[in-house]
């Protein structure tokens, strides 16, 4: 049994609740009477981390494959180590994972040292490897089975197969399921201890835009059970579909790391509020640009787009437009994304290099 | 060590091998063909010189100018025995296939039937009816030197007869001598190959990973895999008997002796297979790197030709491969019942089982570098 604090989302009277380790339960308010459904977290270490990285390394030959990197994974968390192909993401999660020997630094899983306390922790962690294949000749029910029997701990099988949606095909061979599919067992494979901690090495490459999207509402249905996910990946919008957290790495160093929102923050650029098809652009452009808006500016085919650094700035020019009845189709705003982040930071790394 | 987990992995692997249509067609055909196409082909082949000891008991200048007729056919390579050696005892020590004895007397029975139309003398001809061919053919030489002998002495009074002992108290042709060596050869292929591929495809499909982040240990799983090899070398055995019983008529053991050896055989090579595996990175090298080591130890290690048959220097090389004493031994144990030799080559097999099990478990390895 643990106990933990929740903070009523209708009064924000906080109260402490207690249950087992991962458990679902409905409470109310006892200030306001809300009712809701709260998520116990996984096991929670002294400290709240599920993962502590120190100054980790990696050296084959000349090649330094990951430099002295250190970072920390909450409990229930899902932390995204993005970075592109050959960064290190890859590396590092194996030497997590104890398939790889670090060079140096050190590893905590669950408070407990890989090095010497790993086969204890192998029952609390499931993995789904990078490029992963099961058993070609066993059917999805027969594979889950197989890894569950090597466990002491046992999540049900059939409801493994419920939550991933994989009850139509849990008869079928694992060899004659479609890419996405099989990214989906692998997934379940990971999870048929009932793990506290889960890694997933770039579970979506090479699977196509649904597939993708289907094996990421798994994920986010592992993040909504509490359980601390360790995802890599090369692809931007998985990490800001995914992550709670995300360290972006590159050349085996860990060049950001933070919230989705932080690093935006931090190294993104402002967001730009476009007017499609405005008639008479110019003029409107004109007028913004007497408002204060001196940034405004037409982009052809009636399209103007407008640089916004503070939301409030989206309300004012509503209310001009509104006011000087503008005629126009729609309005999107683009907020900048962790691609221009990374193409921010991979840049400047690249321009310190430069001599 | 935890049998479930054990068990279950070789369930598994039965499953997997049931279920490849293709695979399982092909390691069952693939003995099949062989033991039927070399069983045709290899009856009627002799080889062009043949060794033929002789001990000659009689020891006179007659006795000697008729080995010397013999050395001059060209086509025997004679090496003497002395006159005091046990015949039946040295043959079975040396494992000799032909042996020539000229009675003690024979000159004076051939000077005395001058005179006397009743003398005779008969030489014996010892000789192993596994090697039928190389047997038939030294016969044949020997029967026509006497021949020629008694129509040039006697105008074809057979004076000097020939006596056959076969060393062996049953009949045995050369698919009697093929069939141990096959089903050897069978188990030596499939472990080999099947431990190799499983291991690169296993290691590229990230399931050896995986197994290292799991509960379960190497010495499980190698266990667990090698239980499966013999489940396959149990198949693959009855399978190759039956058509030895069928086809080619034999009288086939087998008895306690016989399972332990291909007990011992399928751990043994899966070991060895596990052990090569662990070097060859790619898949696409796993057929190479298993022929490169299979097949050399095929043919060295005496499974479709009799040892004797290669110079001296390559027999001295089989008796140092697992194979030999693989096809020795049920070879013994199989066909010739001689049990006490079996029981030699089949301890040799289980030593080379063990060195190579607690090798397998000790040096294969799942990390990455």
């Amino acid at each position: 049994m643990i106990e933990q604090k929740f903070k009523c989302p209708n009064c924000g009277e906080i109260a402490s609740f207690s249950g087992n380790p991962g458990e679902q339960m409905m409470a109310s308010c006892a200030s306001c009477g809300a009712k809701g459904r709260l998520t116990m977290p996984m096991h929670t270490q002294p400290n709240g981390y599920a993962i502590e990285v120190s100054h980790l390394k990696k050296v084959y030959g000349d090649l330094i494959a990951v430099d002295d990197i250190s970072f920390a994974v909450k409990t229930g968390e899902v932390f995204a180590f993005l970075g592109p192909n050959g960064a290190g993401k890859t590396t590092t999660v194996e030497m997590i994972e104890s398939i790889r020997q670090p060079t140096a630094g050190s590893i905590t899983l669950l408070g407990d040292d890989i090095k010497t306390g790993f086969n204890g922790i192998k029952e609390r962690i499931g993995i789904l490897p990078q490029e992963f294949h099961s058993f070609e000749r066993l059917t999805v029910k027969e594979t889950l089975l197989y890894f569950s029997k090597l466990y002491k701990k046992r999540a049900d099988v059939d409801e493994i197969i419920k939550a991933l949606d994989l009850t139509a095909q849990k008869n079928m061979l694992y060899r004659n399921l479609s890419g996405g599919l099989k990214q989906r067992v692998g997934v379940a494979i990971s999870l048929v201890n009932d793990p506290d901690i889960i890694f997933l090495d770039e579970p979506t490459t090479g699977l196509d835009p649904k597939a993708r999207r289907e094996v990421w509402g798994v994920i986010a249905d592992l993040r909504k059970k509490g359980k601390t996910v360790f995802l890599t990946t090369h692809y931007m919008e998985e990490a800001e579909f995914l992550a709670d957290h995300i360290a972006v790495i590159f050349k085996g160093k860990i060049i950001a790391e933070g919230s989705l929102e932080d690093l935006i923050r931090r190294y993104g650029k402002s967001s730009v509020l476009h007017i499609k098809n405005c008639k008479n652009s110019a003029e409107v452009v004109k007028m913004l640009q007497e408002e204060g808006f001196e940034e405004a500016t037409t982009e052809g085919n009636g399209d103007i787009a407008i640089k916004i650094d503070h939301k409030e700035r989206v309300l004012e020019i509503l209310s001009h437009l509104r006011h000087d009845c503008i005629d126009y189709d729609s309005i999107d705003i683009r907020r900048s994304n962790l691609e221009e982040v990374f193409l921010r930071l991979t840049g400047s790394k690249l321009m310190e290099e430069a001599p | 060590m935890n049998f479930q987990i054990i068990g279950m992995d070789f369930i598994c692997s039965v499953k997997g091998w049931f279920r490849s249509k293709g695979g399982m067609f092909w390691s069952l055909a693939f003995p099949v063909i062989l033991i039927l196409l070399f069983g045709a082909i290899f009856s009627g082949v002799g080889s062009s010189k043949y060794t033929l000891y002789v001990q000659d008991k009689d020891h006179t200048t007659m006795s000697q100018q008729f080995v010397g007729i013999l050395l001059k056919t060209g086509v025997l390579d004679i090496k003497n025995l002395s006159a005091d050696v046990n015949i039946t005892a040295y043959i079975k020590e040396k494992n000799i296939k032909s042996v020539l004895v000229i009675p003690h007397g024979t000159s004076n029975q051939i000077n005395q039937s001058f005179i006397d139309p009743t003398a005779k003398v008969n030489l014996t001809f010892y000789f192993d009816p596994s090697e039928q061919t190389q047997t038939q053919v030294i016969r044949t030489i020997i029967a026509s030197v006497i021949q020629q002998l008694n129509k040039d002495l006697t105008s074809r009074r057979d004076v000097i007869g020939l006596t056959d002992i076969s060393t062996i108290t049953e009949n045995f042709n050369f698919i009697d001598f093929f069939l141990p060596g096959m089903i050897g050869f069978t188990i030596m292929q499939g472990a080999i190959y099947g431990s190799i591929e499983r291991n690169t495809k296993y290691r590229k499909d990230g399931i050896l990973r995986k197994l290292l982040t799991t509960p379960i240990t190497r010495t499980e799983w190698i266990l667990a895999k090698m239980l499966f090899m013999m489940f396959l070398a149990g198949i693959t055995t009855a399978l190759i008997t039956i058509i030895g019983i069928l086809v080619f008529s034999m009288t086939v053991n087998i008895t306690p002796l016989v399972i332990i050896i291909l007990v011992a055989t399928s751990f043994l090579f899966s070991g060895m297979g596990m052990l090569i595996g662990r070097f060859v990175k790619e898949e696409e090298t796993a057929d190479t790197a298993a022929g490169a080591i299979s097949f050399p130890m095929m043919f060295l290690a005496g499974t479709f030709f009799p040892l004797e048959q290669m110079p001296a220097f390559l027999q001295t090389i089989a008796h140092l491969l697992p194979l030999y004493y693989v096809n020795e031994g049920l070879r013994n144990a199989m066909i010739y019942m001689n049990q006490s030799e079996a029981l030699i080559n089949g301890a040799v097999v289980i030593i080379f089982a063990a060195v190579f099990f607690f090798a397998g478990v000790l040096l294969t390895k799942w990390k990455e570098d």
